[in-house]
């Protein structure tokens, strides 16, 4: 028995005066909140494979492309790797970069942080469709061929030397061969490497994960918080709107979008979360409904304040956690809603997309490709998952019964 | 509780105009508008078919019409209550009439009749599938429950979780691929709902001096497995994690104190107290889980190839079936408000405590 656990028996044993318990260091809700839910092993293992995503997203184009890192060619080096990085690749780096310092800069909030990081992107944006200009005509067996010729000194290929849309034009035979030591996860059956595809595919799960989720959230605030703010006719009129748009099947409402507005991952992003925002909406309507009539909010009101200073500036902070919650299991299955739409068929065409892997396990010769469905399967389904574990860590983090404070 | 159920069907009428509005405005606003197929063949048409399909349009939606007009005339074709068209295109009188959900003009067919061949099948689906989950939701949320905190419980937590998180269409995906492909274990058909020779087939299953027949019904049964398996889990998991979580709310509550200090046996206490409190939740999320149903419906029948509504609509965006896309959602979120009714007023009936302001 150790030690602590020996004055716990003593200090319960009877007779004896029991000892105060030190008292615990005064935390808010918020605090504890984050502090139980990073501790919770769930969190643990969903952020750990978040992080994984996120770094495949980001560094794609060095972790699987068909241009090494580095040549060197009649005596000089160069990166035809760099040399073919898109601007939204520029972005995704620099955005990437900048992110992680600001993050580590302690002094800001979390809000000020987030707005640094929009103002960055809203100007390396048009800086990088300017000033970065790939070759338009990509060659992938371009360096391969130089390499076949020994026209190449030293190559320093990715771990992955095959992109995405990359169709093996020099390996026509590769087509739809099983999983292999050069193709570790098989090969589709266009010819392009399954690992390669699912590494910047990534990119489409992480992006429609948080933009989507992102609208869903403003726009659930915004309609939740003036229903229960105001009461009366703007919460019937508003309640019915959430109606029409929960009885809606979602995937149906987002299939007539697709239908009518075409394959777009921008529109899609927004379409998610336009028919996501009602869950939010209901969330914020009741706690503003609590809300409404305690003391700081008639103070506010009396202070007269503007409306939006009440809404957002006062009001949102208490009742924003359910909110959280469910925006973590939003992009979950926004995610979902996405691998699904392209698993129909409905989504992006020329992008890697885990669902539209999926669609070609089962051909249309009839045959199955197993390793077609089970790969990009297994990353929408661990990247749900993910989100899934995290949301319910800060769910019972935020339940306050949990805590024994009711 | 009149009262309450008259007002929820009062409010059922602005619900269904706004989800009409919802799905209008979806096309109105679309790139092109009402009459964008129109404008998208325009090269490769034939003048007498484009004529056609002009004269169509414009009975329809009037396409000179400003859009409020062009939705209300399409709200009343839409209506089984409404204005009767006369044979020239004037207005007939007011009354019941057949709901007129136009034509489409890729099958060339109404969309009525293929609505009426393929609701049935989508709703049969969800018949089947919606007891099978709920019985096993609430054994496993009571199993779970009683467990609290050991090996047993927590496991089944995650694994449930899990189940939630699995995408339908990989599970869908796999049980085609390996158990009904023929390069794995063909235990199962891959296709549809029958057979080719079913229609030959008796309808109970027999044994004929060819061997066994397994009969229509029986054929059907076994086409169903994979589809109602894959359609059951997700909302059985989350069924079942909503039962755990409201037995063991129950359980702190006193009246399970009163029951046990009365000295009843555990089992009495958890199977009659508790339990029947703890469905209240279960019933108020089945307004949830229909449209869920419905939605899964589409990835599934797609799957499976079943001729449902999901199939019909995912089948009609990819051929860029407008018209066909715009009545079926129209459909699914006539049947989702519906349901919708249905759940709310079961729970009223179920929880006497709801209030009725």
């Amino acid at each position: 028995m150790t030690n602590a656990a020996m004055a716990g028996s003593l200090a319960a044993m009877p007779g004896e005066a029991p000892r105060p318990e030190p008292a615990p260091s005064p935390r808010g809700l918020a605090r504890r909140a984050v502090d139980d839910t990073l501790a919770s092993w769930r969190t643990k293992t969903g952020l750990a494979w978040i992080a994984i995503v996120a770094f495949c997203a980001v560094f794609a184009p060095f972790l699987a492309n068909s241009y090494p890192l580095a040549v060197k060619m009649n005596g000089n080096w160069s990166s035809p790797a760099i040399k073919h990085l898109t601007p939204v690749d520029w972005t995704l780096l620099v955005v990437a970069f900048c992110g992680v310092i600001t993050l580590g800069l302690s002094r800001l909030t979390f809000f000020r942080k987030l707005l640094v990081l929009l103002l960055i992107l809203a100007v390396e944006l048009p800086l990088a469709f300017l000033f970065v200009h790939p070759p338009i005509v990509d060659v992938f067996q371009e360096y391969r061929d130089l390499q076949r010729q020994g026209r190449l000194q030293a190559v320093i290929g990715c771990p992955i030397p095959y992109s995405p849309t990359d169709r093996l034009r020099d390996h026509p035979d590769a087509r739809l061969t099983p999983p292999s030591r050069e193709h570790l996860f098989g090969v589709d059956m266009n010819g392009s490497d399954v690992l390669s595809a699912m590494i910047h595919a990534c990119r489409i799960a992480m992006a429609i994960g948080f933009i989507s989720t992102g609208i869903a959230v403003v726009i659930g605030v915004v309609i939740g918080g003036l229903m229960g703010y105001f009461v009366g006719w703007v919460d019937l009129f508003g309640m019915r709107f959430i109606e029409v748009f929960e009885a809606i099947p979602t995937l149906i409402l987002l299939i007539t979008f697709v239908a009518f507005f075409g394959h777009n991952l921008y529109l899609m992003m927004a379409i998610i979360g336009l028919t996501g925002w009602t869950g939010n909406a209901r969330f914020i309507r009741a706690e503003y409904l609590r809300l409404r009539n305690q003391d700081f909010v008639q103070a506010t009101i009396a202070a007269g304040l503007p409306l939006r200073s009440i809404l957002f500036r006062h009001m949102l902070p208490n009742g924003v956690s359910p909110v959280i919650v469910s925006a973590t299991f939003g992009i979950a299955s926004a995610i979902l809603f996405e691998s699904t739409l392209s698993f129909l068929g409905l989504g992006l065409i020329d992008e890697p997309s885990w669902g539209q892997m999926l669609n070609q396990a089962a051909g249309v010769s009839g045959t199955f490709t197993w390793w077609m469905a089970v790969f990009p399967g297994l990353g929408i389904f661990l990247t749900v998952f993910a989100y899934n574990l995290i949301g319910e860590a800060l769910r019972d983090a935020l339940d306050p019964r949990l805590h024994g404070i009711e | 509780m009149t009262t309450y159920i008259i007002r929820r069907l009062l409010l059922f009428i602005p619900v269904l105009l706004g989800m009409t509005i919802v799905v209008f405005a979806t096309v109105a606003l679309s790139p092109g508008g009402t009459g964008a197929s129109l404008l998208a063949r325009e090269g490769g048409m034939d003048p007498r078919a484009r004529k056609a399909i002009e004269a169509y349009y414009n009975k329809r939606y009037g396409l000179k019409d400003p859009l409020p007009v062009q939705y209300f005339r399409w709200l009343n074709e839409v209506s089984p209550i409404g204005f009767h068209q006369n044979e020239d295109g004037s207005r007939g009188r007011f009354g019941i009439k057949m709901p007129d959900l136009g034509e489409s003009l890729v099958r060339h067919r109404p969309i009525i009749d293929l609505v009426k061949e393929c609701l049935p099948i989508t709703v049969l689906l969800n018949v089947i599938t919606i007891p099978i989950i709920y019985v096993i939701a609430i054994v496993a949320g009571i199993r779970a429950a009683q467990k609290r905190g050991k090996f047993a419980d927590i496991g089944m937590g995650s694994v449930l979780l899990g189940l939630w998180s699995f995408p339908q269409m990989l599970a869908g995906v796999l049980a085609i691929g390996f158990l009904a492909s023929r390069q794995y274990a063909k235990l199962f058909p891959t296709n549809g709902l029958h057979d080719l020779r079913s229609g030959s087939m008796p309808f109970l299953p027999a044994f004929t001096p060819v061997g066994f027949n397994p009969g229509w019904m029986l054929d059907m049964g076994w086409h169903l497995v994979l589809p109602v398996l894959c359609l059951c889990y997700v909302s059985f998991a989350f069924l079942a994690k909503l039962e755990r979580g409201a037995m063991l709310e129950n359980i702190a509550l006193d009246y399970v104190r009163t029951a046990r200090a009365k000295g009843l046996p555990e089992r009495t206490v958890l199977l009659r107290h508790v339990f029947r409190n703890s469905l209240i939740p279960l019933i108020t999320v089945a307004v949830n889980i229909l449209p869920a149903l419905l939605g899964g419906a589409v990835v599934i029948e797609s799957i499976f190839g079943i001729d449902g509504m999901g199939k019909l609509t995912v089948d009609a965006a990819l051929m860029h079936d407008r018209e066909l896309v715009l009545s079926d959602a129209l459909v699914l979120g006539f049947v989702g408000i519906v349901a919708y009714l249905v759940a709310d007023i079961a729970y009223v009936l179920a929880d006497p405590r709801v209030s009725y302001d």
